[in-house]
């Protein structure tokens, strides 16, 4: 059931926000953000489903089925879908740029103790 | 030309800067100071295109242009939309010429980088640029976030760009952390708002909301979007990221993020809740921003009044000042609108100088910490000349641009008898000024405290150098031309915010215009000098105490700024938490 989805979606968000709040080690906190951008994207294409609706694909229609008849509702909400698609590339942008990073503070600090990289306080 | 072709280059504005960014690191094989040179001239192009609307925006005419013409039909937009207001324009305005004013200070200052260094460093920089130009003229909320991101891949590129610099690693991993929460804010936000209105499209939006009043999913969204904003903008309990990047970062960029990358966080706030979220809980918003406003401001003072750091005292700084734009949009009166708009371009103009400043001393001496520094002003007389320039700015003191700007604010607050945020500006005004002339008399006037003057470095460059003057013109001369930037200006920027329906209206029809306001401002008002000279009478011994408590204060403050990333997503949650929780009660 789409409820499921709901709390599934909360409970990865809520999950990766403990990662980030309560992690030190980077690579937590990385995972952390990437299991709350995951919940995102599950929470949107919830938000997206229609009990009993077919994929918003018009060409080439479930047998008996219509393309204007598609159109005119029994479909998943494409804007949805596509808000998604677009946010996944971006999160995969992030990601690489967050690795590069970690990789270049290990390399410098040699740890992954965000309590040892701790230089600008105050 | 008309509106409909001047709305038809709107598109144009973003694109000639992105294309000359993805140019940028093949011409650099070419020759070392192509891309600087192709950065410049493509955001003076974008500069010049957007003055060509300026006449027709600033008459009070929306420019809209839908991409590839899917015009909205029967209220219905299915395509993106591009629209200029007056308070977009301005934005948009001010990046593109400050954009060009800061890459020609990079070009001299860091012109002996390698060919790849600088390719990359000034396609990065033209990103941004385009990014905030594009945020501002977008119409489109997906369109918002995907801005927003944009110019938030590359801020972390170029906070991490010297890393040879370790600390530029731990601040770009902080700003990674808190931007990406606050990106999953807006995202969640505007997936929230497009489930509950069925509708991307600003104006739509907008026409969707104002049929029913209050509705919960709506709140939520925007109490996320407001957060998530305020995140990029550094107010208050959202501000972890914002002192570590701006220490961290090579002048430049500093001047970059600070002048012109934080004041998108403010221009997507008052575009979303004073253009599209405008109708039955105008009330709860204005309060939310006050408060926030009025922390940021006062909070962010006191901050930066103990730093010994110079840039992580301007930047601190620089939360004080987005806490003042928020309150002269929450004061939501014509002079108070007109008041934030004046002062989001005198804080790109002075803080983007400061910074500079800043930068150059580093570029020449190696000091980056007040107590290293001391008696500069004999060896560099031009910078300490526009150092004090951009401290006399920020402080309000005429003739300098920040005395329109900061008068207007208190003026619409007196006016509405809002007498705690009156107060509270003028206590942050008074910290404000007590800090940076701390900064400023430590920096340049004092003797120096290890009882020698730094050792001179390398040369102030040509560039450096003009960039300054450049910036201390553009302050006196907002300054002393207050009538003409208010009437041409800042009041048609508050008449855009002040009738909603107006914007609304105009994205939907694909162009539109909107009525004018009357703003004056009184510049020998008894009340505004007499603010002026208490202020420099009360900052005085507060820089004094400063100086006494200084490490004890900062024992404090390192208790509250620990450093740890784990806390500061906490500040920035619990935040979030608390604006959903206002907004949505």
């Amino acid at each position: 059931m789409i409820v499921v989805n709901y709390l599934a979606s909360v409970t990865l968000l809520c999950i990766g926000l403990y990662a980030v709040l309560t992690k030190r080690n980077l690579l937590k906190i990385v995972m952390g953000l990437s299991l709350m951008e995951s919940s995102t994207y599950l929470f949107l294409l919830s938000l997206a489903y229609r009990a009993g609706s077919t994929a918003p694909v018009l060409l080439g229609p479930p047998h008996g089925e219509s393309p204007s008849a598609l159109a005119h509702g029994d479909v998943a909400d494409p804007v949805l879908q596509n808000i998604c698609l677009t946010a996944i590339v971006i999160g995969v942008a992030v990601t690489g740029v967050f690795l590069a990073v970690t990789v270049r503070i290990v390399q410098h600090y040699r740890t992954l103790d965000a309590d040892r990289v701790r230089e600008l306080r105050g | 030309m008309s509106t409909a072709l001047l709305g038809s280059l709107l598109p144009l504005t973003v694109a000639v800067p992105i294309v000359a960014a993805a140019c940028c690191p093949i011409v650099a094989r070419r020759s070392r100071r192509a891309p600087m040179l192709l950065s410049v001239v493509a955001l003076l192009a974008s500069g010049a295109l957007l003055c060509c609307m300026a006449p027709s925006v600033y008459d009070g005419h929306v420019l809209v242009h839908f991409m590839g013409h899917w015009v909205p039909v029967q209220g219905h937009a299915l395509g993106i939309s591009f629209a200029a207001d007056a308070w977009g324009l301005t934005y948009a305005l001010m990046t593109a010429f400050l954009g060009a004013l800061l890459v020609l200070s990079t070009l001299s200052e860091l012109g002996e980088l390698g060919p790849k260094e600088l390719g990359g460093y000034s396609c990065l920089f033209l990103l941004l640029c385009a990014a905030l130009i594009g945020a501002a003229l977008t119409g489109d909320l997906f369109n918002l976030f995907v801005w927003f991101e944009v110019a938030a891949l590359a801020s972390y590129a170029l906070t991490a760009f010297f890393l040879e610099r370790a600390i530029a690693l731990e601040a770009a991993f902080k700003v990674l952390v808190l931007t990406t929460i606050a990106s999953f804010a807006i995202f969640l936000g505007a997936a929230l708002v497009y489930s509950s209105t069925g509708a991307l499209d600003l104006g739509e939006i907008e026409r969707a909301l104002s049929g029913r009043s209050g509705a919960p999913v709506a709140l939520v969204a925007l109490g996320l979007l407001v957060g998530g904003f305020a995140t990029k903008a550094g107010i208050l309990p959202f501000h972890g990221w914002l002192p570590d990047a701006h220490e961290a970062a090579p002048g430049p960029v500093s001047a970059l993020f600070s002048g012109l990358m934080v004041n998108l966080g403010v221009v997507a706030i008052a575009r979303l809740v004073f253009e599209v979220f405008t109708t039955g809980h105008g009330h709860d918003v204005l309060g939310l921003l006050m408060v926030l406003g009025v922390t940021s401001a006062v909070g962010g003072a006191l901050l930066a009044l103990v730093q010994d750091d110079l840039k992580r005292l301007l930047a601190y700084d620089t939360i004080s000042q987005m806490g003042v734009l928020l309150v002269g949009l929450a004061s939501a009166s014509a002079t108070g609108l007109a008041g934030a708009s004046y002062h989001l371009v005198d804080h790109a103009l002075f803080k983007a100088l400061l910074f500079l400043c800043a930068g150059s001393i580093v570029h020449m001496t190696g000091a980056t910490k007040l107590s290293e520094m001391g008696g500069l002003a004999k060896r560099y007389p031009l910078v300490a000349a526009a150092f004090v320039v951009g401290v006399l700015s920020i402080s309000g003191v005429p003739p300098f641009n920040g005395y329109v700007s900061l008068g207007l604010i208190h003026e619409a607050l007196r006016s509405r008898h809002e007498l705690t945020p009156f107060v509270a500006m003028l206590v942050s005004q008074v910290v404000t000024m007590a800090a940076l002339g701390r900064a400023a008399w430590l920096a340049f006037f004092a003797p120096p405290a290890r009882g020698e003057v730094p050792p001179h470095g390398q040369d102030l460059r040509a560039g450096m150098a003009a960039a300054m003057i450049a910036l201390s013109a553009g302050c006196l001369a907002f300054g002393v031309l207050p009538t003409v930037v208010l009437a041409h200006v800042a009041a048609p920027a508050a008449a855009a915010l002040l009738h909603p329906a107006g914007y609304a209206g105009a994205v939907l029809a694909s162009g539109g215009s909107i009525p004018p306001v009357r703003v004056s401002f009184d510049y020998w008002d008894p009340a505004a000098i007499a603010t002026v000279v208490g202020t420099v009478v009360l900052a005085v011994p507060c820089a004094v105490l400063a100086g006494r408590v200084g490490e004890r204060a900062r024992a404090v403050t390192r208790r509250l700024q620990t450093g740890s990333v784990n806390d500061y997503a906490g500040y920035l949650v619990g935040g979030m938490v608390l604006t959903v929780a206002v907004l949505a009660r």
